[in-house]
C-alpha cells in the first residue's frame, strides 16, 4: 500500500505509474469500500438502484413531470408484477444452471385454462352459475396446481431424463401454445369473475383490486417488522455459529433503507386517489358528501403488487432459509460436487421447475385478471422478459449466483423502460431496439467491472 | 419430374401419390385451398365450410392444405395443389410479397389465383376480401358520431400487417378534416406488436396518464385491443363514457356492444367472404379471366398494381343492430347477453 505516495510514482515509467494511479485510488476509495463490505450490500444491486433512480429522473425530466406522480408509480408497479413473480422462480432455475423458455406459453395455457374454469366449466358445464363465491379461489388453487404440475412434467424430464432444459422448455413452449389453440380454437374467453377480477388490480364498479388506506398502512408495517424480525434472527444464529456479524450502524441503515421502501411503496400507492368517476359512484353508494374540492379517496397497493410482495418474501426464504434453497445454490456452484456431498441434485431441480410452473400460473391469475380476459397469445415473449428481468438483476448464466430482490428490481427496471416510452409516445419498434441495448449494455457493464474487482 | 422432386423434398406423403404419373381427373373442378395458419378458430369455423359448400354447390371437389405460418412452406404448398390436379388455388397469404413468385409460377401454369382476404401483389391474382379501408371508415364513423370533437387516442394494429394502415387510412377519411381544423385532437396514437390486447391495455394506461384521463374517444382498430382499452378505462371509471371501436365480430366484443362499454364492432360475416371466394372459384373454372367473374372491379393496390377485385362490405353493429349477428347465428343469446341488465337491449329483453 506504499505506491499511494504521488512523489515516488511520477518518477516512474508508464505502466508502473499508471499501477501507482490505481492504486491511489483504491486506496482514496478504501473507506468506501470497506463500508460496503462492512454493509454487506451486493455493488451490483446498488448500480442498480443507481441506474433506475436514473431513468426514473431522466424520464420525470423528459415527460415534464408525469412519470413520477403517484399515479405512474402505481401503474409502473401493476404493469411489473406479472414479470416479477415469474423472475423470482426464474432465478432458481437458472442458479441450478438451467433455463425456462416456455414460461411465456406455460402462462397462456394456465390463463386459459383458468378462464375455461371460471367462464365456462364452473358456470355452464357444471351448472353452478356465473359469479359463485367460491369461484375465484377454486379457479386459482386448480391453477397453481396444474402449473406446479406442468411445470414438474418439464422438470422430471430435465432431471431424469437427462433432456437438457433448453430443448425441454423450448418443446414446452411449442406444445402449450399449440394446446391453446387446440382446444379452444382461438376464442377468446371473457368475460372473466368479477372476484377473480380483483387479482388483476382492476376496477368493477367501485370494487377496486387494492387494499385501500389502512390496510395498504398495516401491511408496510408488518413488512417492516418481518424484515427487523429476520435480521435480528440472523444477526443471532451468526454469533451463535461465530460467523462475523455487521457492525450495529451499518445493521441500522440496510434495516431502515429496507423499511422505508416498503413503506415508500405504501405511502406513494395511498397517493394515489380513486379516479374521479369511480369515487363519485363509490361516494354515491355508500353515502359520503362529496366535498366542494373533490374526493380523495387512496387507492392503496394493488393486489398484483401484494401477490408479488408475498411471493418475494416466499421464495426468498425458500432460497436462503431452507435446505431446498441451499441445495440449488450448491448445484450451480459445482452439481458434481453437490452430488459427492449426498445432495439430491435431480429431486431439487426437478421442484425447482415445478416452482416456477406455479409462479407462471400465479402470473396468469394476474394477467387474465388485468385483462379480464383470456385470448391465445396471452404472454407471448414473457419468457423473455423474465428471462431479461433476472439476467439485469444479477443473476449469473454460469449458476450459483442471483437473488430474489434482484430480479424484482430487474422486472422494475425493464417495464419502467418500456412504460416511460410509451408515456413519451415512442414507437415500439424504437422501444425494442433500447430495451435490447439496455440488456447487453448492463450484463456487459457488470461482466467488466467484475473482472476488473477480482 | 422436376415438380416431382420438390414435391417430394416437401415432405408430403399425401402429394406423393399425384407424382406417379399425370393427376387423375377428377369429376367436375378441384379447387385447391392454401390456408396460412389453419389453427386459428376463424377458418376452420366459418371459412372453409362456406367454402366447401360454394364449391359442391358448383359441382367442384374441394382439397386443402395448411402452411402453419411458415411463407416457405406456403409456397410449397401451393405448387402442390396445382400438382393435385386444382384448376384454381384460392390463396390466404401468410405474406403477401413472399408468396408472389408461387404465384407467378401458378398463373403461368393456366392455374388462376385468388388473393383471399389478404392482398397478394400479382396484377393477375383476383383479390376478394372485406373492403378494409371501409372498416376503418365505419370505425372512425361510429365513434365520430358519438364524439365529433376532442382528445382522440388511435391505437393500431401491427406495424408489419398492411392491414393495420389500411385501416388508419380509413380512419383519416372521417376525422381527417376535424383534425385539421383543430376540432380533433391525437394525442396518443401507437403500434401495437402481434395485435396484443395486453400490450394495448398498458399503451391506454400510458395514454390516459400522459393526459390526466382527457381522452374524449378511442379508435381501436380489432376486437382483441379493444378489450384491453376497455379494461384501462374501466380502472377509470370511464367505461361507457368514452366511445370505442373494434371489428372481428369476436364474441367477447359483442358482449361489450350489448354492455354499454364497447361503441361498435365492424363485422365482417366470413360466411359470405368464403361463399363469395367460392363461388367466384368456380367462374373461374370455365374462364380462367379474373374480369370476366361477376361483381369484380379494379383494385389500385399500395405496390402500385390494378388488379381486379371484389370488396365485400362490412356491417357495423352497434346497440341498434344487435338483432343481425343473431339473426345470422354468428352468436348465441346468452353469450350475447350475459350480463346485460334487463330492458337495458331490445334484443336480450
Amino acid at each position: 500500500m506504499g505506491a499511494s505516495v504521488p512523489g515516488e510514482a511520477s518518477a516512474e515509467g508508464g505502466p508502473a505509474r499508471s499501477q501507482s494511479f490505481v492504486a491511489a485510488v483504491r486506496s482514496a476509495l478504501a473507506p468506501v469500500t470497506g463500508a460496503l463490505r462492512s454493509l454487506e450490500i451486493d455493488t451490483r444491486m446498488l448500480g442498480m438502484i443507481g441506474a433506475l433512480i436514473v431513468i426514473w429522473v431522466l424520464f420525470n425530466i423528459v415527460s415534464g413531470g408525469t412519470f413520477l406522480t403517484a399515479r405512474n408509480l402505481w401503474n409502473l408497479s401493476v404493469q411489473s408484477a406479472s414479470i416479477a413473480i415469474m423472475a423470482t422462480g426464474m432465478v432458481l432455475v437458472i442458479v441450478s444452471r438451467n433455463i425456462d423458455l416456455s414460461v411465456g406459453s406455460m402462462l397462456g395455457f394456465l390463463g386459459y385454462t383458468m378462464a375455461m374454469f371460471q367462464a365456462v366449466w364452473i358456470p355452464q358445464s357444471l351448472g353452478l352459475g356465473f359469479e359463485q363465491p367460491f369461484t375465484w379461489v377454486l379457479t386459482l388453487v386448480i391453477g397453481i396446481a396444474l402449473g406446479a404440475a406442468v411445470g414438474g412434467l418439464q422438470g422430471f424430464i430435465v432431471a431424469y431424463g437427462g433432456v437438457p432444459s433448453f430443448i425441454v422448455t423450448l418443446g414446452g413452449l411449442l406444445v402449450w401454445r399449440g394446446l391453446i389453440f387446440r382446444y379452444a380454437q382461438g376464442q377468446t374467453i371473457a368475460p372473466l369473475d368479477t372476484t377473480f377480477q380483483m387479482l388483476g388490480g382492476g376496477t368493477v364498479g367501485t370494487r377496486v383490486g387494492a387494499l385501500g388506506e389502512w390496510p395498504s398502512w398495516t401491511l408496510g408495517v408488518v413488512m417492516c417488522v418481518a424484515i427487523v424480525y429476520v435480521m435480528i434472527s440472523s444477526r443471532r444464529r451468526r454469533r451463535r455459529y461465530g460467523f462475523p456479524v455487521r457492525a450495529i450502524w451499518a445493521e441500522l441503515l440496510v434495516g431502515a433503507v429496507a423499511c422505508g421502501a416498503v413503506l415508500g411503496i405504501v405511502l406513494v400507492a395511498n397517493s394515489y386517489p380513486l379516479p374521479v368517476n369511480v369515487a363519485i359512484q363509490y361516494a354515491e353508494e355508500h353515502g359520503i358528501p362529496v366535498p366542494p374540492g373533490g374526493l380523495f379517496i387512496p387507492t392503496g397497493v394493488a393486489f398484483p403488487v401484494v401477490i408479488m410482495l408475498i411471493v418475494t418474501l416466499v421464495v426468498t426464504f425458500l432460497a436462503t432459509r431452507r435446505r431446498f434453497g441451499r441445495y440449488v445454490y450448491a448445484i450451480g456452484g459445482n452439481p458434481d460436487a453437490a452430488a459427492l456431498a449426498g445432495i439430491n441434485v435431480r429431486r431439487t431441480i426437478m421442484l425447482t421447475f415445478a416452482l416456477m410452473g406455479s409462479l407462471a400460473a400465479v402470473s396468469a391469475a394476474v394477467q387474465t385478471a388485468r385483462l379480464n380476459a383470456a385470448v391465445t397469445n396471452l404472454g407471448v415473449q414473457n419468457e423473455l422478459d423474465v428471462i431479461s428481468a433476472a439476467v439485469i438483476g444479477g443473476t449469473s448464466f454460469s449458476g450459483g449466483i442471483g437473488t430474489v430482490p434482484g430480479a424484482i428490481l430487474g422486472a422494475v427496471v425493464m417495464q419502467s423502460l418500456r412504460s416511460g416510452m410509451v408515456l413519451l409516445l415512442v414507437d415500439s419498434p424504437t422501444q425494442d431496439i433500447v430495451v435490447g441495448i439496455v440488456l447487453v449494455a448492463a450484463v456487459g457493464l457488470d461482466a467488466v467491472v467484475r473482472r476488473r474487482v477480482s | 419430374m422436376r415438380r416431382c422432386l420438390a414435391v417430394l423434398a416437401t415432405g408430403f406423403t399425401l402429394v406423393v401419390s399425384a407424382c406417379g404419373g399425370p393427376s387423375t381427373s377428377a369429376p367436375g373442378c378441384t379447387i385447391g385451398v392454401s390456408w396460412n395458419n389453419y389453427q386459428e378458430e376463424r377458418w376452420a369455423k366459418w371459412d372453409e365450410p362456406a367454402i366447401k359448400a360454394a364449391i359442391s354447390a358448383g359441382g367442384g371437389k374441394y382439397i386443402s392444405n395448411d402452411a402453419k405460418s411458415s411463407p416457405e412452406t406456403q409456397a410449397s404448398n401451393v405448387d402442390n395443389l396445382t400438382s393435385q390436379g386444382a384448376k384454381v388455388v384460392i390463396i390466404l397469404a401468410q405474406d403477401g410479397t413472399a408468396i408472389k413468385p408461387a404465384v407467378a409460377k401458378a398463373i403461368q401454369n393456366g392455374v388462376p389465383v385468388i388473393a383471399y382476404d389478404r392482398l397478394i401483389e400479382d396484377p393477375k391474382a383476383l383479390y376478394v376480401t372485406f373492403d378494409n379501408v371501409l372498416v376503418g371508415q365505419l370505425e372512425a364513423q361510429a365513434v365520430f358520431k358519438a364524439k365529433g370533437t376532442g382528445n382522440y387516442a388511435i391505437i393500431k394494429g401491427n406495424k408489419a400487417d398492411a392491414n393495420a394502415d389500411f385501416l388508419r387510412s380509413g380512419m383519416d377519411k372521417i376525422i381527417g378534416d376535424a383534425v385539421k381544423s383543430g376540432a380533433i385532437k391525437i394525442v396518443g396514437e401507437t403500434y401495437t406488436d402481434n395485435w396484443d390486447p395486453a400490450k394495448a391495455q398498458t399503451n391506454m394506461e400510458q395514454i390516459l396518464t400522459a393526459n390526466q384521463n382527457k381522452v374524449d374517444a378511442v379508435l381501436s382498430e380489432n376486437d382483441g385491443m379493444a378489450g384491453g382499452v376497455i379494461a384501462a378505462l374501466t380502472a377509470q371509471g370511464l367505461a361507457g363514457k368514452v366511445p370505442v371501436s373494434g371489428q372481428d365480430g369476436d364474441k367477447a366484443a359483442l358482449n361489450r356492444v350489448a354492455l354499454g362499454t364497447q361503441t361498435v364492432d365492424v363485422w365482417k360475416d366470413a360466411r359470405l367472404l368464403g361463399k363469395t371466394a367460392g363461388e367466384a372459384a368456380m367462374q373461374l373454372c370455365n374462364n380462367s379471366d379474373p374480369s370476366k367473374v361477376k361483381g369484380t372491379a379494379a383494385f389500385k393496390t399500395p405496390g402500385g398494381n390494378s388488379l381486379n377485385s371484389i370488396l365485400l362490405t362490412p356491417n357495423p353493429i352497434t346497440k341498434d343492430n344487435l338483432k343481425d349477428v343473431l339473426d345470422a347465428g354468428w352468436i348465441t343469446k346468452a353469450d350475447l347477453c350475459q350480463g346485460v341488465a334487463a330492458g337495458k337491449v331490445s334484443v336480450c329483453g
